[in-house]
């Protein structure tokens, strides 16, 4: 048994002091990795920690903010503990078990553990969530994927159709110039905040030198100034990241105009997208969401949002909504509730939030084609461990009906 | 007197006494509220919708009370009608529900009671007042009106995050006096019910106007009048006949309604979790006793005292479920109360299987524990409060919350019986061989059952979740904190399979679940608040530090070298100083059975 020289190096990976020591460092990763939220967000703790192969945990993030203790420890992330404890697990099996049907519970829990991993490892890769913000009344024929911004630029000359050029996020830094055939001009980034404050009036003098000054559009009509603020905490899930850009205008090498574009006036109906002058052209701009168009609309014929008597606590919310997709041809009306969502293709819909004032609602969007393994998983390790710790639970009591 | 028989005899009546006593107790909690000389326990069931629930006034009182003063009665000097409760031994009473009726009937009498508890030492300086008083009357507040309310201005303008000490109790104060002035708000009150199918709770200011408009009766706002009218003329007659009057319609109008309300009184004047409390603490003693001396007379009483009071604390578990219409558990409070319930009941079983009184020890003290917590959490004003939406669902509250419960609840049993082998190891001669054997495998089983539940418990909330917004698992702070549970329990369990801890240290390791579990159950709750600023710590952190503290010093005590523990002495000049050691368990084994039989 021992004589093989391939069960030599796989023994010390199939060993239970590996899977206990494996066992304690994920309990730390995650320990560390709750903490990092009070000042990261959880998409970014999740890129830093969970789904990483390694990690710097630096130490203050257990400690006081204000302490500002320096230093921290590089770990292995998520990635790297799951892939070893899914190595562990499958040499183990292989290597110490033997099958019989005193292990069948023990073979069972394990396998559920090995979908479950599975399972978030096929989530982390393929699983892609949106949101789709519908107003009463409104189509809607687009999710947008509120974890990443794009500036658009649109020619609305053709009445049949806007033509929109989408500039993502990845080039939006400082110092870039942006040269897109299909524009008659460049854009220059001159800056790029992943979360900005707007503020009214005169510039900070700390951030002035900086910060470059919006000469045309919203900036000068509201006399507003962007400032860059810290990413918003995972600890406080109201809070969401605001992203604003400078960029300028750039033809012939001559600047027609810096322009501030911001998340915050495409999310506040009353700004929306702002007009760009080009020669006698006029195109529009924003930075808005990421959209991900659809073969299909939905539209909201109604939302409700009723609240216990006397008080601001939503009981529920309700929205009442029309899908119409030609290929499918489907047209019918489906009202999705809390804990009650709509699938359709490949897709779920969830009552996610509302707009405010309950004029309209927010539907998550979820493709995950992993949905269904952890389900499968729960059953089959729960059934494991009924089997297992039901059996010793019987033989201890029959042991002390005999004593 | 001390002969053998008597002696003897003594000890055989032992736990029929105790269990005497202990139902006698338990059934002084189904006694009628004695009337003094107003009805005041037919006003107590008069109906109010507040925080979105229909409860009795009786109800209302008691949380408007606690939420403004932190505590459910106070008492009255007869001089200028406010005193302290500490220099007011001897004066009279004034319970919650009088202390309503002076709100509603007689405004400007109950603001002068000193009632508002006010701790901040910076919020007294504004006041002006002396930094050793604890509770102040609303004339008092009232009279620096303006300053208190722009500094309240000023807090409110900070962002919730980073706010100081001074400003969060300022914000609590402003929180505190809404309630009493909401209170105060007679006619702003839903104490209307509903008259015809589609209506809804209204108040008397909309009765009235009902009235005036469209004519018709308006049973309430008479019933309140007379109320009212009878209070503050001290007339005892009207009072009773205004609430009668009222009773009696409410009766034939919402029967099913009233049905439910009496049921909450009399649960509100039973207060069956504090005398649980108190038979957790006796079957504590007695079971602790036992050790010492007397042990089948004082196990067998433990035992049966432990079994009252479980009795008791599943009547109150029930109670609420009914008054509220819901699984048990919906928020921290209700949770706190079931894992001691659940923690108890294990408890109960392995007293049941065992017999030496570590199973009731260690009901009695998870029991008394949670309640205590409980207790405090219940400070916060009414603890059946409604649920947000995506919450609001009885089928994931029944498994996912109920399951995730109960394996807080086995963790923190198998640590409470982790400290007990430690301690009766380091500081009694009591852990024998055998009692180091049973204790472990007790240990071991719920560490089992631990890891069933949480497990189990941790995947049905990802479900949930899966269904309400299609994340399966979103590694947030409650999330992790369960799965914490989870890996904790298994790494404990694969630890023993593999050797590399035995009896002891699977004590230790027990001990160390209770700091895993109070993190994941409080700790992660307590993420956003006071990071920022931790110049005050809120009483919560204060408790969970403490707790956790503890527990660091029972680790540190298990891991003393053998030769200190008291009990390893005394075995220790009967075997070798290391036969302790047991053979190292197969690989993904129970651990063998290592008692001599």
């Amino acid at each position: 048994m021992s004589g093989s020289p391939i069960r030599a190096l796989i023994k010390p990976l199939a060993s239970l002091r590996l899977t206990v020591a494996l066992l304690a460092c994920s309990i730390f990763l995650i320990f560390a990795g709750t903490w990092a939220q009070i000042d990261m967000g959880i998409w970014t703790t999740l890129g830093t920690y969970f789904r990483a192969f390694f990690v710097w945990i630096p130490f203050r993030i257990f400690l006081p903010r204000h302490w500002d203790v320096p230093g921290g420890i590089p770990f292995p992330g998520g990635w790297v503990i799951g892939g070893l404890l899914m190595i562990n697990l499958v040499t183990a099996h292989a290597v110490r078990f033997r099958y019989n049907r005193k292990r069948a519970g023990i073979l069972l829990i394990h396998f559920g553990l090995i979908l479950l991993l599975v399972g978030e490892l096929v989530t982390g890769l393929k699983a892609h969530e949106s949101r789709m913000s519908i107003d009463e009344g409104q189509t809607v024929d687009f999710a947008e994927d509120t974890r990443s911004v794009e500036l658009v630029i649109i020619d609305p000359s053709d009445p049949a159709r806007d033509w929109v050029v989408a500039i993502p996020e990845s080039r939006l830094h400082q110092g870039k110039l942006i040269h897109d055939t299909r524009l008659p001009f460049d854009v220059q980034v001159e800056a790029y905040f992943h979360n900005a404050e707007l503020f009214e009036g005169a510039q900070d003098v700390a951030t002035s030198a900086a910060t470059p000054v919006a000469n045309s559009g919203f900036a000068v009509e509201l006399g507003a100034h962007a400032r860059p603020r810290p990413p918003s905490s995972g600890v406080d899930q109201d809070e969401i990241d605001l992203p604003a850009a400078y960029v300028s205008v750039l033809k012939d090498g001559r600047n027609l105009g810096t322009y501030l574009a911001a998340l915050y006036f495409t999310l506040v109906p009353r700004f929306g997208l702002q007009d760009v002058q080009v020669g006698d052209k006029t195109y529009r701009m924003a930075l808005r969401y990421v959209r991900h168009y659809k073969p299909y609309s939905i539209s909201l014929l109604d939302f409700k949002h009723d609240r216990y008597l006397g008080t601001e606590t939503p009981r529920n919310f309700s929205s009442h909504i029309r899908l119409v997709d030609p290929t499918h041809n489907e047209n019918r009306e489906v009202l999705i509730y809390m804990n009650n969502p709509l699938r359709y293709r490949g897709e779920t819909f969830y009552q996610a939030s509302f707009k405010q004032g309950d004029g309209g609602t927010v539907l998550q969007v979820v493709r995950n084609p992993g949905w269904l393994l952890p389900y499968v998983a729960c059953t089959v390790g729960a059934l494991g461990m009924m089997l297992q710790f039901g059996t010793h639970l019987l033989r201890f009591i029959r042991r002390t009906r005999t004593a | 007197m001390n002969t053998p028989s008597r002696s003897a005899r003594l000890l055989r009546t032992l736990p029929w006494l105790a269990l005497a006593l202990a139902l006698l107790y338990a059934g002084a909690a189904l006694l009628p509220a004695r009337d003094g000389r107003f009805a005041l326990s037919q006003f107590a069931r008069l109906p109010i919708v507040d925080l979105g629930r229909p409860k009795p006034l009786d109800t209302f009182a008691r949380s408007t009370l606690l939420i403004v003063s932190n505590k459910q009665s106070f008492y009255l000097a007869e001089t200028d009608g406010t005193a302290e409760r500490s220099e007011a031994k001897g004066h009279a009473e004034r319970s919650a529900l009088e202390w309503l009726l002076d709100v509603m009937a007689r405004p400007e009498v109950a603001r002068g009671y000193r009632i508002v508890r006010i701790d901040h030492p910076d919020i007294k300086a504004v006041l002006g007042a002396d930094p050793e008083r604890k509770y102040f009357s609303l004339d008092e507040i009232v009279l620096r009106r303006a300053e208190i309310e722009a500094q309240i201005q000023r807090a409110n303008e900070v962002p919730a995050g980073d706010r100081n000490s001074y400003q969060r109790a300022i914000l609590e104060l402003a929180q505190h006096l809404s309630v009493y002035f909401h209170a105060e708000s007679v006619a702003e009150l839903l104490l209307v019910p509903p008259t015809a199918a589609g209506t809804e709770w209204t108040t008397i200011t909309a009765e009235r106007h009902q009235v005036d408009e469209h004519g018709g009766d308006s049973p309430a706002t008479d019933a309140y009048l007379q109320v009212m009218q009878g209070w503050r003329d001290d007339d005892p007659a009207v009072f009773a006949s205004a609430v009668a009057q009222y009773q009696q319609w409410l009766g034939t109008a919402q029967p099913r309604l009233m049905r439910k309300i009496d049921m909450e009184v009399r649960f509100n004047h039973a207060a069956i979790f504090l005398r649980a409390i108190g038979l957790y603490v006796i079957v504590f003693l007695l079971a602790a006793l036992s050790w010492l001396r007397m042990t089948p007379a004082l196990v067998k009483s433990a035992l049966w005292v432990l079994c009252v009071a479980l009795v008791l604390h599943t009547l109150g578990l029930v109670a609420r479920t009914v008054i509220q219409g819901r699984p048990p558990v919906t928020n921290l409070y209700s949770s706190a109360i079931f894992v001691g319930w659940g923690a108890a009941v294990l408890g109960l079983v392995l007293e049941r299987f065992y017999r030496n009184g570590i199973g009731a020890v260690t009901a009695a003290g998870t029991g008394f524990l949670t309640l205590l917590v409980a207790h405090n959490l219940s400070l916060d004003g009414d603890t059946m409060t409604m649920m947000q939406a995506v919450l609001d669902t009885n089928f994931w509250l029944a498994t996912h919350v109920v399951v995730i419960t109960l394996g807080y609840a086995s963790t923190f049993l198998a640590g409470f019986l982790g400290i007990l082998y430690i301690l009766r190891g380091v500081f009694t001669r009591g852990l024998g061989a055998q009692e180091q054997t049973s204790l472990t495998r007790m240990i071991y089983g719920i560490v089992c059952f631990a890891t069933l539940f949480s497990f189990v418990g941790t995947i049905l909330g990802g479900i949930w979740a899966d269904q309400s917004w299609g994340r399966f698992w979103g590694w947030d702070p409650k999330e992790n904190g369960a799965l914490l549970i989870v890996l904790w329990n298994a790494l404990v369990l694969h630890a023993r399979w593999g050797g590399m801890i035995r009896q002891r240290g699977l004590a230790v390791m027990a001990v160390a679940g209770n700091i895993v579990t109070s993190w994941s159950w409080f700790g992660t709750n307590m993420l956003g608040v006071g990071l920022h600023a931790y110049g005050f710590i809120d009483s919560a952190i204060f408790w969970m530090f403490t707790f956790v503290g503890t527990q660091l010093g029972l680790i540190g005590l298990g891991l003393l070298p053998l030769h200190r523990w008291r009990s390893m002495q005394a075995t220790s000049q009967v075997r070798a100083p290391r036969s302790v050691k047991q053979p190292t368990a197969p690989p993904l084994a129970p651990p063998a059975p290592e008692s001599p039989r």
